[in-house]
């Protein structure tokens, strides 16, 4: 499996889902979903499906946990929920992620003048 | 758990699990597309539009799921996996080329696997010795006795282990007998019936030396080989489990063998032996530390020795000649020209039948060949009649490389179903071979259907698929919807199938051509006159336990006892008794003068035997002058000797029989002093080492001039045989009841015993040209049945315009013998190339012997016309009516 553009694209999706379960506990892929392009104030519109992409690959890393329930409005929906390893995958990766933009802002400024 | 393997985890589990992910999944996308959908109808929309946007916005669901399904498993697994499923479909769908094809492999592979179990096991397996590599044996070697790898003489060996600075310890074993591990018979008592065990003398630091620990107990110290010290025993896992019902507490036990007590010390483990597995126990050789240093001659202990670590084998084997040359100087009355010989033990184990199992081997080879070509041709005209199917196939998008990997997948799948049923053919013929044929099979070689023979089974039944699998898929996934029934794709594949034939034809004839130099050879060792009569005689071997039988009087009683009572049963011609039978080799020789030759000049290597009376009439050896020993050959009267023809016409060059009767020799060098021996009589040789071998030159003594023990009585008898032995064993009984009769066997069998190597593998070989030739015609056949039903047609308006069937048959015959005559040339040059690897193994003939190879040609030709015969006649009558009616 090369690196391709899209594998880097998949990676950041892949540490927004993992935030957003981190901050907002449990949820369904739906919920996923909104709750990324709310935050994004929908900058990013994905074609929802995809983020089962990247929930299926956090499943086999073991980084998040799923299991069928019941929604708020009492439908049968598989929710998602962060795990032990995940947490501290999301640290180190947040971390990284700080570094990289912080980096890439300097660069972009120094571009700039 | 490292991350990789959790997804690997996880993605073998979808594998598994692939349906119930794909519903589950269905229901999540669909209870998200449902969220999606309220959303929309909140937002104001009707309800198809909303579940329209929800889709759209969820984007395009039937590639997610599709995707989905791709990441959960392992894509290639799976394509696999429906592809042997698929392959399996193909397969039933044409029983009579699957079992045609399955079947081949099984011979090809069971054949194959069969071999390696033996031959891995003698050539491959390693020893079960501590660090096997490490060890080696040295031999004696001289080239004035033509000695190669001769046993060491005691005096030779200790100089050896004190002056040696390569090995960290050298042990020794007897080996009186060159045919046999040197065991000698022993015979417990006080545990039920007396039993004849088998029993080896060893240096105390042998085990150490092998580096084998035992099971139970201990085994030798280093004092323990010398007298007085040395009544102690380590007793092998069989005879541990057969005589003392695997008691642990028969250790530190004394036990009676052959009238003595010994302590057991140890017992070895199930997988130990040394030096092979007939040995059942073990016993320290109990010399004197004269013996020890004095005696350079004779010569009778196998020598192992283990290498330093970092001494390299020909560092050892330099550092070892250096001190042969020493001796050489320091002794040279007996170490004149005493040289020795090193060999890793395990060469030295195997170098007997390694010959015959690298032929075996290669003629397996050439069989698994013939079998893959077998394959590719039937799958070459398999592939002619698929390519509809296949065709389907690419239409609707499977590329070549898919159909390419579903042909090979399918290739395997017949394979493996071949290659199973092969392992459990050659599992059988292990057992067969075991129980009937284990002379067969060297003594020290553990023959198994073990993990290794299960990993060689599976190896071979995937390199078959590679082997006959590639081209035919290569050449069936290519050909195109239309071109594939063009003239140019079918001649193609045509010649494809006459170069495939002509591989087959050319190894069989190698194989059929080694089968006839085998056979030939086998007739030819047959018609040797072995010097004696077989039939209607029993032998068994008696020893006489020291202990009770302490002088060579009281042997010489108790054996003339025996010998009396035996010629007293019904039906009995005739008794005798010898040192050692006939082909069981030799006990002991040395060096002979001849009277009146000057004082320097001596025959060396004399082979010396103790005989009774009786004997020379007893096996119907010829009497060619003078007379045989008489009872008036007594203790008290001159010396007499018996000598062979061998001797005669070596030791005595131009002198007639008669004129060397009345001529005196003494056992011994000239210096040696020994009393003169007076020639009475010449007899005929009798074969020693092998129907194959010439006798060696031979002097018989009077046991009663000359005693030794144990004896093999010989018993010429009208009576069946068993109904013999039952009757000898009542009479020796009769003479001491704790004496065993050991090494029972008919002379008939005797000879047969010799020769059964030579017959096994000649068995081995014929089966196997056998099925090469099979199979080889098989594929004659099927070519000439393709080209007869692609050309039907043509054969059909050949007949209507007036063609002589004659004329038909013999073209479709022609058309089959050319791939046969091209394969038979190559296959014949090949064969003369092969056969003198064999050399070795055969007797009679050389490996170029014109009228074997004219009868493995006469058999191929035969075989091919056969096998053409039959399509041939299909041509001839083909209606021509229905011949244009086809298409």
């Amino acid at each position: 499996m090369g690196e391709t553009r899209s594998d880097i694209l998949q990676g950041t999706l892949d540490l927004m889902v993992l935030q957003t379960l981190d901050a907002m506990g449990p949820l369904h892929g739906y919920g996923i979903a909104r709750r990324i392009e709310q935050i994004s104030e929908d900058v990013l519109q994905l074609n929802q499906g995809t983020i089962y992409a990247s929930l299926l690959r956090l499943q086999q890393r073991r980084w998040i946990s799923a299991s069928w329930g019941t929604s708020d409005n009492n439908r049968k929906a598989k929710f998602y929920a962060i795990t032990k390893t995940g947490r501290k995958q999301l640290a180190a990766q947040a971390q990284n992620w700080e570094r990289i933009s912080a980096v890439m802002m300097r660069m972009l400024r120094l571009a700039q003048r | 758990m490292p991350t990789w393997l959790a997804v690997l985890a996880s993605r073998i589990g979808g594998l598994v699990r692939a349906g119930r992910h794909d519903r589950d999944f269905d229901r999540e996308v669909e209870s998200h597309l449902n969220l999606l959908t309220e959303d929309y109808i909140r937002r104001g929309l009707s309800a198809t539009e909303a579940r329209r946007e929800a889709i759209l916005r969820f984007g395009g669901p039937v590639q997610i799921k599709e995707q989905q399904h791709e990441r959960r498993s392992l894509p290639l697994v799976e394509t696999t996996l429906q592809d042997i499923r698929y392959g399996g479909r193909a397969l039933r769908k044409s029983p009579a080329y699957s079992l045609v094809a399955i079947a081949t492999l099984a011979i090809g592979i069971g054949a194959g696997t069969a071999v390696f179990s033996v031959a891995g096991a003698v050539l491959l397996r390693p020893l079960p010795y501590r660090a096997p590599d490490e060890l080696v044996r040295i031999f004696e070697t001289n080239p004035l006795r033509r000695w190669t790898r001769n046993i060491a003489a005691p005096a030779n060996y200790a100089d050896w282990r004190t002056r040696n600075k390569s090995f960290t310890g050298i042990g020794a074993y007897e080996q009186f007998n060159t045919n046999g591990s040197g065991a000698g018979d022993l015979f417990l008592t006080g545990f039920g019936e007396p039993q004849a065990l088998k029993g080896l003398g060893v240096s105390g630091n042998l085990f150490a030396v092998l580096g084998a620990n035992p099971l139970l107990g201990r085994t030798f110290t280093e004092e323990e080989q010398w007298e007085g010290r040395s009544r102690v025993a380590v007793l092998s896992f069989g005879l541990w489990q057969s005589a003392f019902g695997g008691d642990p507490s028969i250790v530190g036990r004394t036990i009676t063998l052959s009238g003595r007590g010994y302590d057991v010390v140890g017992v070895m483990p199930r997988t130990f032996f040394f030096p092979g597995r007939d040995v059942q126990l073990w016993i320290p050789f109990g010399y004197t530390h004269e013996l020890v240093t004095t005696a350079r001659r004779p010569h009778w202990l196998g020598v192992v020795a283990r290498r330093r670590p970092g001494i390299s084998f020909e560092q050892a084997r330099d550092d070892m000649t250096a001190i042969a040359r020493d001796l050489e100087k320091q002794y040279p009355d007996t170490n004149t020209q005493m040289g020795v010989h090193l060999e890793p033990l395990h060469e030295s184990y195997a170098s007997g039948p390694r010959t015959a199992l690298l032929m075996l081997s290669g003629a397996v080879g050439l069989l698994f060949l013939i079998v893959c070509a077998n394959i590719a041709n039937l799958q070459l005209s398999r592939g002619v009649s698929r390519t509809r199917e296949l065709a389907i196939r690419r239409a609707l998008g499977a590329g070549r490389s898919r159909i390419l990997r579903q042909l090979l997948t399918e290739s395997i799948v017949l394979s493996v179903a071949g290659g199973s049923i092969g392992f459990v053919l050659a599992a059988l013929a292990r057992i067969v071979v075991t129980r009937y044929a284990s002379s067969a099979i060297p003594l020290f070689a553990v023959v198994q259907t073990d993990r290794t023979v299960l990993f060689f089974a599976l190896g071979l039944s995937l390199i078959a698929p590679l082997v006959f699998g590639i081209v035919p898929a290569l050449r069936t996934s290519r050909s195109e919807q239309v071109s594939d029934r063009s003239e140019t794709a079918s001649r193609e594949t045509g010649r494809l199938r006459d170069v495939l034939v002509a591989t087959e034809v050319a190894l069989s004839i190698v194989l059929a051509v080694g089968a006839v130099l085998l056979m030939r050879s086998l007739t030819y060792l047959q018609d040797v006159d072995p010097g004696f009569t077989k039939e209607h005689a029993i032998s068994f071997t008696m020893t006489l336990p020291s202990a009770r039988y302490a002088d060579p009087a009281a042997r010489y009683r108790a054996f003339a006892d025996i010998e009396r009572r035996l010629g007293e049963l019904p039906g009995v011609q005739s008794v005798g008794a010898t040192s050692t039978l006939a082909l069981r080799g030799f006990t002991w020789t040395g060096d002979t003068t001849i009277e009146g030759r000057s004082s320097i000049d001596y025959e060396r290597d004399t082979r010396h035997m103790s005989t009774t009376p009786g004997y020379f009439g007893a096996m119907g050896i010829r009497l060619l002058a003078g007379r045989t020993f008489e009872a008036g050959d007594t203790r008290d009267k001159p010396p007499v000797t018996v000598i062979n023809e061998s001797l005669a016409r070596r030791y005595f060059r131009g002198l007639s029989d008669a004129a060397i009767v009345g001529k005196r020799l003494a056992f011994g060098r000239p210096q040696d002093n020994s009393p003169w021996v007076t020639i009475v009589g010449v007899v005929a040789d009798e074969k020693q080492d092998g129907l194959d071998r010439p006798a060696e030159p031979t002097e018989y003594s009077s046991v009663a001039q000359r005693m030794q023990n144990p004896l093999t009585f010989v018993v010429r008898t009208t009576v069946a045989p068993e109904a013999a032995f039952a009757g000898a064993r009542a009479q020796v009984a009769g003479v001491d009841k704790d004496l065993a009769l050991t090494q029972t066997a008919t002379l008939e069998d005797v000879v047969d015993g010799s020769m059964s190597d030579a017959r096994f593998r000649t068995t081995l070989l014929a089966a196997f040209a056998g099925i090469a030739l099979f199979l080889a015609a098989l594929g004659i056949y099927g070519v000439l049945a393709y080209f007869v039903s692609q050309r039907g047609r043509e054969m059909g308006i050949r007949l209507a315009l007036g063609a002589r069937p004659a004329a038909l048959f013999r073209l479709v015959v022609g058309q089959g013998l050319r791939p046969v005559a091209a394969g038979a040339a190559i296959g014949l040059a090949g064969a003369v190339a092969v056969t003198t690897l064999m050399q070795s193994l055969l007797f009679g003939v050389t490996p170029v012997d014109l009228a074997a190879y004219a009868v493995a040609t006469a058999v191929l030709a035969a075989v091919a016309l056969a096998a053409c015969t039959m399509p041939a006649l299909r041509a001839t009558r083909v209606d021509p009516l229905v011949a244009l009616r086809e298409d």
